[in-house]
């Protein structure tokens, strides 16, 4: 179990000291691994009132408990610390190869702690550790640093994660990109590695993982392969990317356009994957490690004013935040603004966000071209979005106000713009319009990061392939409820992807494995583990450890001080509609919402009054000592 | 039909899924480091080459093997390295011209890709199409038919 896991490595900068332990097996069995130790890692290692920024913040790297094995779509990293966006719980993830390298270097977990005195960047060549000068670096783009450390060492097929220019600068979304154009972006993952000092972590890893039960494994691992390439949605995924489907989202107005003012626009085509794909941007598909898809786009401007642009990307998320959500409808403005995002190194949905906001200001008076340093931040202005890119990375004058997300932003110009700026925890809302997608509202509304996707991805409610809306029908008992303005039964669909992304996330897997496509169901995965682990566990028991790992998520946060008024929605999605969809349930109204909370959190056995989970909650999912802990500051349920 | 393995790299998407097939099939084990196909990658520019042993009419590794250890089976013909006879003296390796001969990790005998006797396991996992076990022809009618299209301007 300790190859497939791999070992802690923990790396103290202020010290220049590096150690690694093994994990311990009750850890593995009880949080799986990936996100779930991760869980279990910062909780031990934080308290309430640790400063995100602070030296002492760890920031914790978890590879997925399989990746590095032939599991299909296995790959991805998680990275988990107190977010320096919202300064709560913090998971974001990225895909690409560098999370398997780690693993190949027999290291499942990387745990960096302290503060260096001048930038340095790790270079992990196996088993050996070494705290390299990064001073030469700092300042290069997230392009040039991978080359150049690949350079230095020597070797070009080695992994590299690396902070770009944000990152250096504590840019409140600032992101971790692996592998070049991958990236662990939500919440500002970024600017906890710039605090550090830490320009990147460089990787070679040349050992081998073996499966407890190598025949075994194998083949539970082509019964997933040969699953996900039967769902319905493959194809379109690996032929047009997530942005395949914007046109889908689109119709059932659920696309976030002009700032969350619009929930649908007449022509998409331009911002969709087929338009990525039939114009000719689309250069290439890109797969993470052991992805059978490769929805991953790579795409080149080699005409036009934007000539010579090159890049990861775009994903729906991105056209949606860089896109529609500015009203830009301009395919190679938008890719060139993800190009400068991802060299620069941040989120393209928080960027995206606060750029739409501004824009809203801007039209409604609250700031004006001086405030902008002349610049004409209109709706639509593919390159006044790029030029704010540029000025937000390197936090140049009204660039620095937006750098610092949204919610400061607002409460630093004032007046009413908060009820335009789309944040609830203080993150930026991922492009779902949830007021017509009632567990993606929900979902957003309880996550412990903020209003995103990528905790509980509820894509089966839209009913859009055949496979979620059985999937709706197993979870509710009936496939009506695949239908995402409806507000009945989303506790139920909420809990169950809750349990099955902690486990999809905790094993390395992607969304596009068991929750938006559904190959890679909770029992492979528990056949899957009982293989590379030589433990046996059952469907029930693995999501139970999900069902632990998103438990333990929601402590940290109330630790923190967070209670029920938390898990709320942007202001706007609460009390505005759009004239897209006119209808009376199209809102996120708060008596709705409500209702919607309490099921949840009867569900779950936490108190709906603080929710605040339960000692007898804990208990029955074996954190009784984390109950404790909450109990001796008075914050059990 | 004699078949090769012919190597599409504007269809890899970069997986890696032949070196971890690759490495479970010889050697039970996930890891590219003990693969016979290796992926070189161009990460700024999404580029993804696998590289494996392109079986050479004169193969300088076997003709330079100087204990006969690199030779071929002929019902392949299949890659056969005599572990018994190897020396580790690497002259192989020099001798590749593709960079698809290396020395194994662990015991330092050379490692070839051997088409895993017919059936190679890399080619059933790539989804992309990107590896593929067909007679030369075919590749070679392929790649004509690709090259005149580029040119058809319908």
């Amino acid at each position: 179990m300790r190859e497939i896991a791999g070992d802690i490595l923990y790396v103290d900068l202020s010290e220049r000291r590096a150690w690694r332990e093994p994990v311990p097996h009750e850890d593995i069995l009880k949080f799986l691994g990936g996100r779930g130790l991760n869980a279990h890692l910062l909780w031990k290692l934080t308290g309430p009132d640790t400063d995100p920024l602070g030296p002492e913040s760890p920031l914790v790297f978890g590879t997925g408990l399989l990746s590095g094995t032939e599991a299909p779509c296995s790959g991805r990293t998680t990275v988990t610390c107190r977010s320096p966006a919202t300064g709560w719980y913090l998971k974001t993830s990225g895909g690409g190869h560098w999370g398997g390298e780690l693993k190949f270097a027999g290291i499942g977990y990387l745990v960096i702690k302290g503060k260096a005195d001048h930038p340095v960047y790790l270079w992990i060549d196996d088993g050996r550790v070494e705290f390299r000068d990064a001073r030469p670096i700092w300042g290069a783009d997230v392009r040039q640093t991978d080359l150049a450390i690949k350079k230095e060492v020597g070797d070009g097929d080695i992994q590299v994660a690396v902070i770009g220019p944000a990152g250096e600068r504590l840019v409140k979304f600032a992101g971790i990109m692996f592998s070049v154009y991958n990236t662990a972006a939500r919440g500002g993952a970024g600017a906890a590695m710039g605090a550090k000092n830490l320009k990147a972590v460089a990787v070679r890893g040349t050992g081998a993982l073996r499966a407890a039960q190598p025949a075994r494994f194998h083949q539970a691992a082509a019964v997933c392969r040969r699953a996900l390439l039967a769902d319905s949605g493959g194809e379109g995924l690996a032929r047009y990317g997530t942005s395949g489907s914007v046109e889908a989202v689109n119709e059932l107005r659920a696309w976030a356009a002009y700032n969350f003012q619009r929930s649908r626009l007449d022509d998409v085509y331009a911002v969709s994957g087929q338009c990525l794909a039939e114009r000719g941007y689309l250069k290439r598909r890109v797969a993470c490690l052991a992805c059978v898809f490769g929805c991953h786009r790579y795409t080149e401007l080699t005409r036009g004013e934007f000539a010579g642009c090159y890049t990861g990307g775009p994903e729906l998320e991105t056209v949606g935040a860089l896109g529609s959500g500015c009203g830009v409808s301009d395919p190679e403005a938008i890719i060139k603004a993800n190009e400068l995002c991802n060299v620069l190194g941040m989120d393209t949905i928080s960027c995206g966000s606060v750029i739409a906001w501004a824009m809203e200001c801007y039209e409604k008076g609250l700031i004006s071209a001086r405030d902008l340093d002349g610049l004409d931040l209109r709706w639509g202005d593919g390159r006044a979005v790029i030029e704010m890119v540029r000025r937000i990375a390197y936090r140049q004058g009204f660039g620095d106000v937006l750098a610092e997300g949204v919610r400061a932003a607002a409460r630093h110009v004032g007046g009413d713009s908060y009820r335009w700026a789309m944040e609830a925890k203080g993150l930026e809302q991922s492009r779902v319009d949830t007021r017509s997608a009632k567990a993606y509202a929900l979902a957003f509304a309880v996550n412990p990061r903020g209003p995103d996707h990528l905790h509980t991805e509820t894509f089966a409610e839209f009913g859009l392939s055949p496979e979620g809306r059985a999937l709706i029908a197993r979870i509710t008992g009936d496939e009506k409820y695949a239908n995402p303005y409806l507000a009945e039964k989303r506790a139920e669909i909420v809990r169950w992807h809750e349990d099955c992304y902690a486990v999809t996330d905790a094993l390395g897997f992607c969304a596009f494995s068991s929750t938006a496509l559904y190959g890679v169901t909770p029992a492979r995965m528990a056949e899957l583990f009982s293989a590379a682990t030589g433990h046996e566990i059952s469907e029930e028991e693995i999501m139970r450890a999900g069902r632990r790992i998103v438990t333990l998520e929601k402590c940290f946060n109330v630790r923190a001080g967070a209670v029920r008024a938390d898990d709320s929605l942007p202001w706007r999605l609460m009390h505005e509609r759009t004239p897209d969809r006119p209808d009376a349930d199209a809102i996120n109204a708060p008596e709705e919402l409500s209702r919607m909370l309490d099921e949840y959190y009867s569900l779950h056995g936490w108190d709906p009054e603080t929710s605040w989970p339960t000692s007898q909650t804990l208990e029955s999912l074996d954190l009784g000592d984390v109950g404790r802990q909450l109990a001796a500051v008075g914050k059990l349920g | 039909m004699e078949k090769f393995l012919v190597v599409y790299p504007d269809l890899c998407t970069g997986c890696r899924q032949c070196e971890l097939a690759c490495s479970y099939h010889h050697e039970g084990v996930y890891s590219p480091s003990l693969s016979r196909i290796r992926l070189v990658k161009f990460e700024d520019r999404c580029l993804n080459v696998p590289v494996v042993c392109s079986y050479c009419e004169k193969p300088p590794c076997e003709a330079l093997c100087p204990t006969g250890a690199m030779s071929t089976v002929p019902e392949g013909p299949y890659a056969l390295v005599r572990e018994d006879r190897c020396i580790g003296c690497k002259e192989c390796v020099h001798a590749c011209p593709l960079g698809a001969v290396q020395l194994h990790p662990g015991s330092g005998v050379a490692m070839r890709c051997d088409l895993c006797r017919g059936d190679p396991a890399c080619v059933k996992v790539c989804a992309a199409g990107a590896i593929r076990y067909e007679p030369l022809d075919a590749a070679v009618r392929e790649k004509r038919r690709a090259r005149a299209t580029s040119l058809n301007p319908l």
